[in-house]
C-alpha cells in the first residue's frame, strides 16, 4: 500500500474505466474502507455516479464490500492487487490459447469481459456470436466440451455465493467448492433458438480462477530457467517433477512433498519417444539437476530410487536475485553488480574487503558501493567497539544486503514505471487523439464501401483524406505506444516474480 | 572548544588521515550544487530493446479489444452529457447516441450487491411514493373523512372551522412537501432533464421483470 502502488492504480483505473471511476478509486484507495456516503461527500461527486462506479468496480473484483460495525450499511474497499491484474489479462488468454486451442480463448475472453456469468448464458452468446463465421466452425457441443474440460482443470471456478446473516442486510460473499457442471446440450440448443434467456434456471455463477493462470505461470517460468541453464531435456524433467508434485503437494508449497524418482522415471519412458536422451540419461540429469538447478530441486532420500522435492520457494529467491543482479547491472553498469555480487556471496563485509576482492580501483569502488547504499540496493550496519581507548571510536561497517528489503524497492520501482509508462501513453493519446480520431473514421467509412462494393477510385479518395505527413505522424505515434505497451507487458512479468518471491514469508 | 586537542586542522571530527583514507583529498572538494537535479535525468545506458514475437503482438491486440469493449460498455462511468451551452444541430445526434448507451445499466449479479447498488431500490421507492399521491380512491377518502368534519363541525363558528381546515390542509402539505423533497432528491442525482424519461417507453417493464427473482424491495 504505497504511494507508488495508488499512482499505478489511479492511472490503471483511468485507462480501463474512465476518470470517474478513477475519482472513487482513488478516494477508495487513500482511506481503506468506507460507506457510499462518505465516498459522496469526500468525492464531490453525486450519489448516481458514486453508485455506478461502485458496481463497476464490484463486478470486476477490484473493490470489495464488508457490513460496518452496526451490520446495517456497507463499507467498501479497493483491491489493488486486482487492479493490477488488468493488465494481465491478455497473458491469460495467450496461455489458454495456447494450452487449449481458440475456442477456450474465446470462452476466457467473455468470461473476463463480463467478470461473472452462469454458463448457459456464456456459452449461447458466444454460440450465437460466432453463428455465421464458418472459418471458426464454432458449435455449441464443442464449446460445452471445452467450458467442462476448463472447469476440471480449475481454469474457471464458481464464483462466490450471497448470503444474508441474520440481523443483517449486506450480503457476505462466501467462496463455494467448484463442482463440474453436467451441462444438457438440448437445453443449450432450446435457449440458443429461443434467443432469449427468460426461462433459464442456471444460477450457477462463474468466474476465472486467476491463482490457476498464476500456477501455470510460476511452472513456465522455473521450467524456463531451468532450459536456459541446462539444456531442453532437464526443462523437460522439471515439467514432469512439477506434474508429480500437484499429485500430491499443494499448488504453493515452498518445498512440496517428495516425489519418488521412479515416476519420473515412468514418466520419462512414455515421453521417450520425444525425447530419447532424457530417457537414456535420467539419473544423470536428475544428479545434475539437483547440483547445479538452482536449488530448484533437492534430493530428501533414497528411498524407492532416489526421493526430490521441488522448492518453489528457493526458485523465487534465485529468479528474484538474478532479476536483482540484472536490475544493477543496467542502472549502475557492471562494475557495481560486481560489488553487489560479492557482497551477497560473502553476506557481511568491510568497506576495505570489498576494495580487495572486487578488484576495483580504490575511489571508484567506493563510490559505486555508496551509490549502491543510496539506491537501497545494498544496507550498512555499523558496529562501534564498546570502550576504546583514544577520543575516536573506530567504527566498523559491514555492508549487507537484506534481500526482502531490495525486492520491495525494487518493487516499487516497476510501479513507478508502470506508472511512468501508462502515462506517457496517456499523454501521447490525448496529444494525438484528433488524428487518430480521424484515422479510426476513415477506415470504417473505407470498410464499409468496400463491402458496398465501391469502385476503387473512390476508396482511394476517401484514403486520401489522411495526408502523408498525417500519415507519417500516426505511424509515430503507433510505434510509440506498441512500444509503451510491450513495456507495460514486460513490467508486469516482473512483477510477477516479484510477487511470487513474497508470498513466502521472510525468514 | 573545550577538551579538543590541538592540531585537529579545518574538520572537526576527521583528522587528515582519516580523510584520506575515506578517498576525499584536499582539493577535490567539489563546489556545492545549488539548483535541483534535472527532471529528466540522461540515461547513462541505453535501455534493452524489448521482444517482439507474435506473442507479444497479440497480446497488446487483446489487450486493446478488452479496453474498447469495457469503454463500450456501461462499465465506463461518464458525466450524464457534457455541453458547453452552445446549441448546435448536431446535439440531437449527440443525445441520441450518449442515450442508447446511458439507456443500459451494468449487468451484475444484483443478488451478490448490496442494497443501496441495486437499480430497483431507487424506482420501487419513487413509484409507491407517487401511487400514493395520485391514488384516486386515496384522495377520495381524504375529501370524506373532510366533509364529515365539516358536517359535524357545522355547528361550531366559522372560526374554529377554518382552523381544523388548515391544519388539515398543512398536515397534507407536509406530507407533500416531504415526498417533494424525496423526489428532488432523486432529480438532482441524474444532473439534466435529459436524463428524466416523460414516457414510459417499455424499458422499465421489462428490466423490472428481469429482477423479479431477487424479491421485491420495500
Amino acid at each position: 500500500m504505497s504511494h507508488q502502488l495508488g499512482r499505478v492504480v489511479s492511472i490503471i483505473l483511468h485507462r480501463y474505466f474512465g476518470d470517474i471511476v478513477q475519482t472513487v478509486g482513488d478516494d477508495l484507495f487513500k482511506c481503506g474502507s468506507k460507506p457510499i456516503g462518505m465516498i459522496v461527500k469526500t468525492t464531490g461527486l453525486s450519489r448516481g455516479l458514486v453508485i455506478e462506479s461502485l458496481r463497476t468496480l464490484l463486478k470486476y473484483d477490484i473493490a470489495a464490500f464488508e457490513p460496518s460495525v452496526n451490520q446495517l450499511i456497507a463499507e467498501y474497499k479497493l483491491v489493488p492487487e486486482n487492479v493490477l491484474l488488468l493488465i494481465r489479462y491478455p497473458r491469460y488468454l495467450l496461455q489458454v490459447k495456447s494450452k487449449y486451442g481458440s475456442e477456450a480463448e474465446l470462452l476466457i475472453e467473455e468470461l473476463l469481459q463480463q467478470a461473472t456469468c452462469t454458463a448457459t448464458v456464456l456459452l449461447v452468446t458466444i454460440a450465437t456470436k460466432y453463428k455465421d463465421d464458418k472459418e471458426k466452425n464454432i458449435t455449441i457441443m464443442s464449446l460445452k466440451d471445452m467450458f467442462i474440460s476448463l472447469a476440471t482443470a480449475g481454469y474457471i471456478q464458481q464464483a462466490p455465493v450471497a448470503e444474508l446473516k441474520e440481523g443483517s442486510e449486506i450480503p457476505t460473499l462466501v467462496p463455494v467448492a467448484t463442482i463440474v457442471p453436467d451441462l444438457d446440450t438440448r437445453i443449450l440448443l432450446q435457449v440458443m433458438n429461443a434467443g432469449n434467456f427468460n426461462d433459464v434456471k442456471d444460477n450457477i455463477y462463474w468466474k476465472v480462477n486467476y491463482d490457476r493462470f498464476h500456477q501455470d505461470f510460476r511452472d513456465e517460468l522455473m521450467i524456463k530457467a531451468i532450459t536456459r541453464r541446462i539444456d531442453e531435456n532437464a526443462g523437460e524433467l522439471m515439467r514432469f517433477l512439477l506434474e508429480q508434485m500437484y499429485l500430491n503437494s499443494p499448488a504453493w508449497a515452498p518445498e512440496s512433498n517428495p516425489v519418488s524418482a521412479l515416476d519420473v522415471r515412468d514418466r520419462c519412458r512414455r515421453a521417450a519417444t520425444d525425447k530419447p536422451l532424457l530417457q537414456q540419461y535420467v539419473d544423470q540429469y536428475l544428479k545434475v539437476l539437483e547440483e547445479s538447478g538452482g536449488g530448484f530441486v533437492r534430493r530428501c532420500g533414497d528411498a524407492s530410487g532416489g526421493q526430490f522435492c521441488v522448492r518453489a520457494r528457493a526458485a523465487a529467491l534465485q529468479l528474484v536475485r538474478a532479476a536483482l543482479d540484472h536490475l544493477v547491472t543496467e542502472r549502475l553498469g557492471s562494475k557495481a553488480a560486481r560489488i553487489f555480487r560479492l557482497i551477497r556471496t560473502k553476506k557481511y563485509i568491510e568497506e576495505e574487503d570489498i576494495q580487495k576482492n572486487a578488484m576495483l580501483v580504490n575511489k571508484e569502488c567506493k563510490q559505486l558501493t555508496y551509490k549502491l547504499l543510496e539506491e537501497h540496493f545494498i544496507s550498512c550496519q555499523p558496529m562501534r567497539k564498546a570502550a576504546t581507548a583514544g577520543g575516536m571510536a573506530k567504527a566498523i561497517y559491514l555492508y549487507h544486503i537484506k534481500l526482502h528489503e531490495v525486492a520491495h524497492t525494487a518493487r516499487e520501482m516497476c510501479y513507478r514505471s508502470l506508472h511512468n509508462v501508462s502515462r506517457r501513453a496517456l499523454h501521447e493519446r490525448t496529444l494525438h487523439a484528433r488524428l487518430v480520431d480521424k484515422q479510426k473514421r476513415v477506415r470504417t467509412i473505407v470498410h464499409g464501401m468496400r463491402l458496398r462494393g465501391e469502385p476503387q477510385e473512390n476508396i482511394d479518395d476517401v484514403e486520401e483524406t489522411l495526408t502523408p505527413p498525417e500519415q507519417a505522424v500516426l505511424q509515430g505515434v503507433e510505434k510509440r505506444l506498441k512500444q509503451l505497451s510491450t513495456a507495460e507487458l514486460e513490467l508486469d512479468k516482473n512483477l510477477f516474480i516479484f510477487n511470487w518471491y513474497f508470498t513466502y514469508p521472510e525468514t | 572548544m573545550a577538551g579538543r586537542g590541538r592540531g585537529r586542522g579545518s574538520t572537526l571530527s576527521l583528522t587528515h588521515e582519516q580523510l584520506q583514507s575515506l578517498g576525499i583529498g584536499r582539493g577535490e572538494n567539489t563546489t556545492q550544487i545549488v539548483a535541483p537535479p534535472p527532471l529528466f535525468p540522461k540515461l547513462e545506458a541505453k535501455p534493452l530493446s524489448l521482444a517482439c514475437d507474435a506473442a507479444t503482438d497479440y497480446t497488446l491486440i487483446v489487450k486493446d479489444q478488452f479496453i474498447e469493449f469495457l469503454h463500450e460498455s456501461p462499465a465506463f462511468v461518464k458525466l450524464k452529457s457534457q455541453s458547453d451551452g452552445v446549441e448546435r444541430y448536431s446535439d440531437k445526434y449527440k443525445m441520441l447516441a450518449l442515450d442508447a448507451k446511458q439507456g443500459k445499466v451494468l449487468d451484475c449479479v444484483w443478488t451478490n450487491m448490496p442494497v443501496e447498488l441495486r437499480p430497483q431500490a431507487n424506482r420501487t421507492r419513487v413509484t409507491s411514493r407517487k401511487r400514493k399521491l395520485e391514488d384516486p380512491s386515496e384522495i377520495a377518502k381524504r375529501l370524506q373523512t373532510l366533509e364529515k368534519k365539516e358536517i359535524q363541525e357545522n355547528g361550531e363558528t366559522i372560526e374554529t372551522n377554518d382552523n381544523a381546515e388548515t391544519v388539515k390542509k398543512q398536515e397534507a402539505n407536509d406530507d407533500e412537501d416531504i415526498e417533494d423533497e424525496q423526489e428532488e432528491e432523486f432529480e438532482m442525482d441524474d444532473g439534466t432533464d435529459y436524463a428524466n424519461n416523460y414516457f414510459d417507453n417499455g424499458e422499465d417493464y421489462d428490466e423490472e421483470d428481469d429482477n423479479l427473482d431477487d424479491g421485491p424491495v420495500y
